[in-house]
């Protein structure tokens, strides 16, 4: 599903964000993303969402070469992989479900599709309560929810998700983690990055750890480390 | 489609409403463009009109001597028929020359009164179909044998001739300073409107770039993401494009007549072909100016 062959990237010359990394994520995996602020999580997850272009090496997604894929051919590529942020990013002026609908909307889903697809979603993300409530009326946990039900709302094969329990407490957390894992259970891949070492270690799932952007270590059933 | 469409209008009003100031300066200086260009186009077909008037007016007078020969006046007139820079020539008597004098003279009868015998002599008037070549064709005509032999002045021929070359060259070099200074107005307001709209949608790019973030990352295609800012841009160029139109036809219902008042001798009347040309001109002039400034924008400012 995922698959990176000497990938670089250079911000500027001769300090490498990532190096030699090659990493191979089978579709329906789990993978933990972990490594310091810094360490090159969010280059990563930017350079499979095509944000940045890699300096050098191979990143195939959803079997497209996406460093040759032509530029008006990304936003295709982005209905594939869906998104979650630390801060959320969500509308403050549209409630929930505007806020999810408008993920199908603006990629020109029907209004049948909209209004069957989004309740369904907000549903499966336990927010069936909340529909009409907007951003600021919700607690940070419920916020990320909505923005996974939008990240999840067109079923796309592939779920990246930069520090989503970053601002949130431990208990919301594991929350939200059991949700990323209910998505995985659907047949959905998975690539969480974070440093929260014990959603980590209580996950026991695939681990990838990078430090100052070379892969440090790729485990399966892995924990966070070894204390540092 | 049809969401699509409900969609980008819907999102270009709002846009619109957001940053209404902005965009109402914008429709402005299109407006004040446009009617600019309207403005000068109507005045550039009116001049034409009186330049052409003029123009008829400009003929080539041959005075003829008295007692000249039929024969010799119908070669002549037959030698400047057979030219083809000549149009029409018309034979004029002397009596038919009074005529005119006295009608021309009716607001001094002293002078008409005073007129004892007949001064004025018969005449060839010779109109060109190129009014530009009046000294050309007096060239012509000054070495003509015949001229030369029936002409009113024969020991000086150059006083048998009468035109108005210089009528003509002036009139012309006016025109094409009124044309210079036309375009060069209308091109610095068309690059004040561009500016513009180019910050109007740059400042509805800023008040949107959490949205526009978002469907980035949901994937919507880049033209979607830039339609509504085109057509926000497309849509405030009309404004200006139709408030324009109204404003040169409400000036032109309201003015002309009296200016036609005020100088019955020469044509200042606008065809209606004429002002629906202008409204498609204006109408596209607008259009392109709205695309322009909108497309500079997204280019720096929307990165998809």
């Amino acid at each position: 599903m995922i698959s990176m062959r000497g990938v670089e990237k250079y911000y500027v010359p001769n300090e490498p964000a990532l190096a030699e990394v090659n990493v191979e994520i089978e579709a329906g995996e789990f993978v933990f993303l972990v490594g310091h602020s810094g360490s090159g999580k969010s280059t990563f997850i930017r350079l499979l969402q095509r944000e940045l272009l890699p300096t050098g090496g191979q990143i195939i997604v959803a079997g497209q070469d996406i460093v040759r894929l032509k530029n008006w051919k990304v936003p295709y590529l982005r209905r594939n992989i869906g998104c979650v942020f630390q801060d959320f990013k969500l509308l403050p002026n549209k409630t929930s479900y505007e806020n999810v609908a408008f993920a199908l909307e603006v990629i020109g889903r029907s209004k049948h599709v909209i209004r069957t697809q989004v309740p369904e979603v907000l549903r499966l993300v336990g927010l069936e309560d909340k529909m009409e409530s907007y951003p600021d009326e919700l607690s940070g946990g419920e916020q990320q929810r909505v923005s996974i039900a939008r990240a999840f709302v067109n079923r796309p094969p592939i779920l990246l998700a930069d520090e989503p329990t970053g601002n949130l407490d431990p208990a919301t957390s594991l929350g939200i983690m059991s949700l990323f894992n209910r998505i995985n259970k659907t047949g959905t891949t998975v690539l969480v990055a974070t440093h929260d070492r014990e959603m980590v270690d209580s996950m026991r799932k695939r681990v990838i750890a990078l430090e100052s952007g070379h892969i440090i270590r790729d485990q399966h059933r892995g924990v966070y480390g070894y204390g540092d | 489609m049809a969401i699509n469409v409900g969609y980008f209008l819907r999102e270009s009003v709002v846009n619109f409403r957001r940053n209404w100031v902005m965009s109402l300066g914008a429709v402005i200086t299109i407006y004040l463009s446009l009617l600019l260009v309207g403005v000068s186009m109507v005045l550039g077909v009116i001049v034409s009109e009186i330049v052409q008037s003029v123009e008829d007016k400009v003929s080539i007078q041959i005075f003829l001597k008295d007692g000249a020969a039929t024969e010799d006046v119908e070669a002549l007139q037959g030698w400047l028929l057979a030219d083809a820079m000549v149009d029409t020539v018309n034979y004029v008597s002397k009596e038919d020359a009074l005529e005119r004098f006295k009608e021309e003279m009716a607001g001094s009868p002293e002078i008409v009164e005073n007129i004892r015998e007949n001064p004025l002599p018969a005449s060839l008037d010779v109109t060109l179909t190129d009014p530009r070549q009046v000294q050309e064709m007096v060239d012509k005509i000054k070495v003509n044998e015949t001229f030369l032999k029936i002409c009113d002045r024969p020991d000086e021929p150059e006083e048998s001739l009468k035109y108005g070359q210089q009528i003509v060259d002036r009139l012309f070099a006016f025109t094409r300073i009124i044309r210079l200074i036309g375009v060069v107005f209308v091109a610095m307001l068309a690059v004040v409107s561009l500016i513009f709209i180019n910050n109007t949608i740059r400042l509805a790019i800023y008040s949107r770039r959490k949205e526009i973030g978002i469907m980035r990352l949901v994937g919507a295609s880049n033209w979607f993401i830039r339609a509504p800012f085109l057509l926000e841009g497309v849509m405030q160029s009309l404004l200006g494009a139709a408030l324009a139109i109204l404003t040169i036809v409400a000036v032109q219902a309201a003015v002309m007549p009296r200016l036609q008042e005020a100088v019955l001798f020469l044509p200042v009347d606008v065809a209606a072909t004429t002002m629906i040309q202008l409204a498609l001109v204006l109408v596209v002039a607008g259009v392109t100016i709205g695309l322009l400034g909108a497309g500079f924008a997204l280019r720096r400012y929307l990165k998809v």
